[in-house]
């Protein structure tokens, strides 16, 4: 199983489709912040955003958006919080900031953010 | 009190009272339009104030369209039941003129990077904030904005609270333009009429320091109490790193490009009766250079794009058209009640309007009450001069209330929303409409507004 720093080592990407996302490794979403909306709340299964782990990969679904490539510009990316599977949610420690960039046929680009970028947990 | 209480009902009255015949700034005579057709505008203000709180995705959707359907309303009105081309144009002049600065000024601000690595703490936070509303003079509330507020957040990632960022939009992007006519619209438009480049500064600088020094000291009291989650061993190296100098020429294009105006050069054409004049050409240009020169790296961090200033760009479409049966009715009982107009009048009437409407037309026309009282005539620069000179006091309220009260609301002042949607998109959860009303404007500013007007106009 690849968790993040293998993900981003090898410049492996994700995938996009409509307004889902999937990310090569298995993590928990803790915030998800999109154009201006800031997501915190993954419950729902019809509004907001929603993630489900699977084996090797996660899903994230952002129901507020019908395409997010429509939506996400060139220099913009969808950022997210996440603690890697295995990891304690509790420690702070492991709260890895990302920045989700879409590209064309499908792909996303994941990227650890850095200082420059901003981003508050 | 006696003062605000007669303010407040002098708004009311203008808004609810008498349909009649006025003369335009043009000396055309136009209809005054019907106090029903304040509504749409009343509608907008609420959509925009509930919008993004209670129906929160179908305003993300759907404003341009709200914006444009109620901008129609009135556009509608005006061509069909008044016949009144005059006040249409006027307004989409004025548009066209503060959406080129605002999109000039912040596409060419997205292609700059300031690092500054130092350890967040009130001192640094309060020169900041004092820097970027002097700054604020050179280079407009916008352009200080939009190019401090970045490295503000980063400076405070670690434990940046909303009051960070509200006090901020009271600072740079309002009170500390208030001392040249670079600063904010209305102060230019008064420096178009006649008013002297200096007369702001000369007149406001004692104000605009008592006023911040209240506010520092209040920020002081938030943010001393606010520790913060820092790893302390964090070492900062102290650096300060500016990026993207060449977006400091279009910067200096777009500050030159505001006196390229055929009232300040006679010699600059003017492309009446086309909404747009040389400068707003010379603005749009550098929109469209600065963009497409930018360090696409700078680009990338400062995760440049276009929403920002879209959403401006409709919201206020639909604002600067709705708002025009507001304003006339407000001129017009402002030429009416003129005579009866304090100072103090003048202050809390201009203020309370700007903190809603847009200040640079509010600003204008109780300008023109205010000389109106001296049976002096705003259109004559002259007079609006030698108003100046005699009659310090009316324009200093009138100046002092656009710029400050537009800090109260974040629909107060252009840079207000911009620096809100660049927060939110930084992860940082802004308060509503109402939060910002109530948590903020309302028990901050609103004392210290008073106690300015208690020492300078009561």
């Amino acid at each position: 199983m690849k968790n993040l720093d293998d993900v981003i080592k090898n410049n492996l990407h994700g995938l996009h489709y409509g307004n889902r996302v999937l990310i090569p490794f298995v993590a928990d979403v803790l915030k998800a912040v999109i154009e201006n909306d800031i997501i915190v709340d993954f419950s729902s299964t019809k509004t907001g955003a929603y993630y489900k782990k699977h084996d090797d990969f996660t899903e994230i679904y952002f129901y507020d958006y019908k395409n997010l490539e429509e939506v996400i510009s060139q220099y913009e990316t969808i950022k997210l919080v996440i603690v890697e599977k295995g990891k304690s949610i509790f420690d702070f420690g492991t709260h890895r900031k990302i920045a989700l960039r879409l590209q064309k046929n499908h792909k996303l680009i994941i990227e650890e953010l850095n200082d420059d970028i901003l981003f508050v947990e | 009190m006696a003062s605000i209480k007669r303010s407040i009902l002098f708004i009311f009255l203008l808004l609810f009272q008498a349909v009649d015949l006025f003369a335009s700034e043009g000396g055309e005579t136009h209809a005054l339009p019907e106090p029903l057709m304040v509504i749409p505008f009343a509608v907008l203000l609420i959509m925009i104030a509930t919008g993004p709180l209670f129906y929160h995705h179908f305003w993300e959707r759907n404003y341009p369209k709200v914006a444009i359907v109620l901008g129609s309303i009135t556009v509608f009105y005006y061509l069909v039941f008044l016949n009144d081309t005059y006040h249409l144009l006027h307004t989409a002049t004025e548009y066209i003129s503060f959406i080129a600065l605002l999109a000039s000024l912040f596409v060419a601000t997205g292609g700059i990077l300031i690092r500054v690595d130092r350890k967040s703490t009130p001192f640094l936070n309060i020169a900041l904030l004092l820097f970027g509303s002097v700054i604020a003079d050179i280079i407009g509330t916008t352009g200080a904005s939009m190019l401090l507020i970045r490295p503000y957040i980063k400076i405070n990632k670690n434990r940046i609270k909303p009051y960070h960022i509200i006090f901020f939009i009271f600072s740079v992007s309002n009170i500390g333009g208030s001392l040249t006519p670079i600063g904010d619209p209305p102060l230019f438009l008064g420096f178009l009429r006649g008013i002297e480049f200096f007369w702001f500064f000369k007149n406001i600088w004692f104000i605009w320091i008592i006023t911040l020094a209240i506010l520092m000291l209040v920020f002081y009291f938030f943010d001393s109490r606010n520790k913060g989650d820092e790893d302390p061993n964090t070492v900062y190296t102290g650096k300060i790193e500016f990026k993207g100098a060449k977006n400091l020429v279009y910067l200096g294009i777009i500050l030159i490009s505001v006196f390229i105006d055929p009232g300040v050069i006679s010699w600059v054409p003017s492309l009446a009766p086309l909404p747009i004049g040389i400068r707003e050409l010379i603005m749009f240009s550098v929109v469209y250079l600065s963009y497409k020169t930018a360090d696409k790296e700078i680009l990338k961090y400062n995760e440049f794009n276009f929403e920002p200033i879209r959403e401006v760009a409709f919201l206020f479409v639909g604002i600067f058209a709705t708002m025009m049966p507001a304003l006339q009715l407000i001129s017009y009982q402002a030429q009416q009640l003129g005579e009866h107009l304090t100072p103090g009048i003048f202050y809390w009437a201009t203020g309370l309007l700007s903190g809603f409407l847009d200040n640079a037309p509010t600003f204008l026309n109780f300008l023109s009450a205010a000389l109106g009282k001296y049976g002096m005539n705003v259109d004559i620069k002259q007079q609006v001069h030698e108003f100046s000179v005699l009659h310090p006091l009316y324009i200093e309220a009138i100046s002092v209330a656009a710029v400050f009260f537009g800090a109260m609301t974040y629909i107060g002042n252009g840079p207000n929303f911009m620096v809100k949607s660049i927060c939110e998109r930084a992860g940082i959860k802004m308060p509503s409409f109402f939060g910002y009303l109530m948590k903020y404007s309302i028990p901050i500013l609103l004392p210290i507004f008073a106690i300015i007007w208690f020492i300078f106009y009561y």
